[in-house]
């Protein structure tokens, strides 16, 4: 597979303060990889040197083998970027506005329009192509952004943040969309803060903190630097500090927390141990509800790694 | 590729229907209030002549020169005072009856004015008696130097007639003396062109904050292009540009076929003002836009204090033209606002086509400056934040 960035030692300072501290990594053809961080982490900081618009003070990027500049213009060509905040002509329609940032890139006219049709089909706003960006809901707004940006289909995407407060509907249909680049061949660098969507879309994971690579790896590779093996959440109505205090004598249990009702149980390895939970609670007469159990997730590693939440 | 952004740049701010009322629409407005407020002045087609008295003594009997000019200043159909001739209790009597506006006395060899307020035609008549004073002055020189045999023949009442209303148009414009009551009136209106090529910084301004990643997320997404910086901002350029001169042409056609505003009759040379001065706020937009680091509406209250303070000195709100011209005659020279102004009035106005040229030179080296400085800031590729 072929190195698509490649990034070295990358270091962006604004004023004293690090931004990017000695980042290095490569993205690969056709792959998805997940830049993953809390707010300020420095994903879009990173972005924004690999695009060449910020200047970095060390390190070296290079894009399809080629040192990325301002005035790459036969690299350029073949991006396609997605700004966190949404970057269209309120005067144009939708159509207007992805035949405008698709003619940037596709001078041709008659391709154009093909592509601009392709476009509106796989964000599904074929339907509102005559509208104005005032016209439509966040979410669709969302995906006008995204059309904005790919319609030109470049080989190597770049996704900041593109689902930030957009409805289930359109965070689904921006998820397919994103899948749907890929299996057309692009390579993309996917942000974000949301796990979930790392998890669902991205080969690779590279998590971020305070302008560091904390872990990287695939998802699996990832999870398995978590100390727990599985959280189990239960609904029980009443429970006393001593019977709290008994489950953490269960064996494999590592944590356990009671509070609004909801019991919370973390082991870190082991089998059957729902099995035994439930037995204990039979056992003691103890009224349950609806019992949860699961697997951890990137943020379990991510607190593991930095004894904070991803979304801090 | 620069006509496809041309094409964009052009549709998308014909559409800003903000922008396009403040710096197309407004004006016209603007034009038809100005219009409305000086209408007036045409309907004084005759000048009133009003009341006064002379106090008749042996003072106004030995001033011989005061007596002839102010003779001829109170005969025929376009005579400045309706005059009694009458005691000096008499006089006072009127004035405090209202029945006159002032009266003139002559005392020590020298006329005085007793005037009960103060208004416009109180003005013309101690205008008129310092006019004649001086042409006394001037005639008795002439007398005593022996000159001249008549030296009564160098009292110029039309002088003294024109001069009271010149001070007084200055002051009020209600005055009948069309020509150059048009002086202050035209001056309002090339104000106004000139504030409307001003306001087109505003669009240049716009559209080079949308081409600037620094400035706007639009721009950062047409940063990543592999579109050379200098077609987009070109091609955003020559959009705002066309459309506010055709705006601004617009304007001084409205003004001139539809208001009757006086421009002269060298067209070409009014278009070609109407451009340089459009061209002026155009450079001026650009480099705010790539100078300050501030939403767009900033830049706008900066252009538009740019262009009100320009108006101020330029003679927008009042005839204070002529005197910012002689306290601080820099200021309409580096003022765009200035030059639009008095290119106009010079090519009204002037014969000789210097003081024209001169505005039209200043206007073009203010945006080859504006033009530079803005080449300069938009060199810079990568930023060191955005």
């Amino acid at each position: 597979m072929k190195t698509i960035i490649e990034v070295k030692n990358l270091v962006k300072n604004y004023k004293s303060k690090r931004a990017v501290d000695g980042l290095s990594f490569d993205v690969m053809e056709g792959e998805i990889l997940g830049l993953l961080g809390p707010n300020g982490s420095g994903k879009t900081t990173t972005m924004n040197c690999i695009l060449a618009l910020l200047k970095f003070d060390e390190g070296k990027i290079k894009i399809f083998g080629k040192e990325m500049a301002p005035d790459a213009y036969d690299i350029k060509s073949k991006i396609g970027v997605v700004f966190q905040d949404v970057a269209v002509f309120d005067e144009l329609t939708v159509q207007g506005n992805i035949d405008y940032f698709c003619g940037l890139y596709i001078q041709d006219k008659n391709t154009r329009a093909e592509y601009v049709e392709d476009a509106l089909k796989l964000v599904g706003l074929e339907e509102n192509k005559t509208q104005y960006p005032k016209q439509l809901s966040g979410g669709l707004l969302r995906r006008l952004n995204i059309a904005c940006g790919i319609a030109h289909k470049p080989k190597l995407i770049f996704l900041d943040e593109p689902t930030v407060a957009v409805d289930p509907q359109s965070r689904n249909n921006i998820l397919e969309g994103i899948k749907k680049l890929r299996d057309d061949g692009a390579t993309i660098i996917y942000t974000t803060h949301y796990m979930e969507e790392v998890e669902i879309l991205c080969d690779r994971v590279i998590i971020l903190d305070k302008g560091k690579i904390i872990a990287s790896g695939t998802n699996d590779e990832l999870k398995s630097l978590a100390k727990i093996e599985e959280k189990v959440t239960v609904e029980i109505p009443e429970m006393n500090p001593k019977q709290i205090g008994a489950l953490e004598q269960i064996k494999n249990v590592s944590a356990v927390s009671y509070e609004n009702g909801v019991l919370k149980l973390v082991y870190n390895r082991g089998k059957n141990n729902l099995a035994d939970m439930i037995k204990y609670l039979d056992d003691n007469k103890i009224q349950y509800n609806k019992i949860f159990a699961e697997r951890p997730t990137l943020n379990d590693v991510f607190l593991e790694l930095t004894g904070k939440e991803l979304r801090d | 590729m620069f006509w496809h952004s041309f094409k964009y740049a052009f549709s998308t701010l014909i559409k800003n229907r903000a922008l396009m009322f403040w710096t197309l629409i407004f004006p016209f407005a603007l034009a038809l209030m100005f219009n409305l407020a000086f209408m007036r002045l045409h309907d004084y087609d005759v000048f009133e002549p009003f009341e006064v008295a002379v106090v008749n003594d042996a003072g106004y009997d030995k001033a011989e020169i005061f007596k002839e000019a102010f003779k001829a200043l109170s005969e025929g159909d376009e005579r400045l005072f309706n005059t009694q001739y009458v005691s000096k209790e008499r006089a006072s009597e009127l004035l405090e009856n209202e029945e006159i506006e002032g009266f003139v006395y002559i005392a020590d060899d020298e006329p005085h004015i007793q005037v009960k307020k103060n208004g416009s035609n109180q003005t013309v008549l101690a205008t008129a008696v310092e006019q004649i004073m001086q042409s006394s002055q001037i005639i008795e020189d002439i007398a005593t130097q022996k000159l001249s045999e008549s030296p009564m023949a160098y009292l110029n009442a039309e002088q003294i007639y024109q001069n009271a209303v010149a001070t007084v148009a200055e002051a009020e414009p209600n005055v009948k003396d069309d020509s150059r009551v048009m002086n202050m009136v035209v001056i309002e209106f090339y104000t106004l062109i000139a504030m409307s090529c001003m306001q087109g910084a505003m669009l240049s301004s716009e559209m080079i904050d949308r081409a600037l990643p620094k400035n706007s997320h639009r721009g950062k997404r047409i940063a990543v292009a592999p579109t050379r910086k200098s077609v987009v901002v070109a091609s955003n350029l020559l959009a705002s540009y066309s459309i506010l001169l055709v705006g601004v042409l617009a304007l001084i056609a409205f003004m001139r076929f539809v208001l009757g505003v006086e421009f002269g009759a060298n067209l070409g040379l009014i278009c070609a003002h109407a451009a340089a001065g459009s061209l002026a706020a155009t450079m001026l937009g650009m480099f705010l836009s790539i100078a300050l680091k501030t939403n767009s509406g900033a830049k706008n209250i900066i252009v538009i204090i740019i262009t009100m303070v320009g108006c101020l000195f330029a003679g927008m709100f009042g005839g204070q033209k002529g005197w910012f011209d002689s306290m601080m005659p820099f200021i309409n020279k580096i003022s765009p606002v200035g030059l639009i102004t008095d290119g106009y009035y010079a090519l009204y106005y002037y014969e000789d086509l210097g003081r024209y040229w001169m505005n039209l030179g200043g206007l073009l080296i203010i945006s080859a400056v504006f033009l530079i400085l803005s080449i300069r800031g938009l060199r810079r590729q990568r930023y060191d934040s955005i």
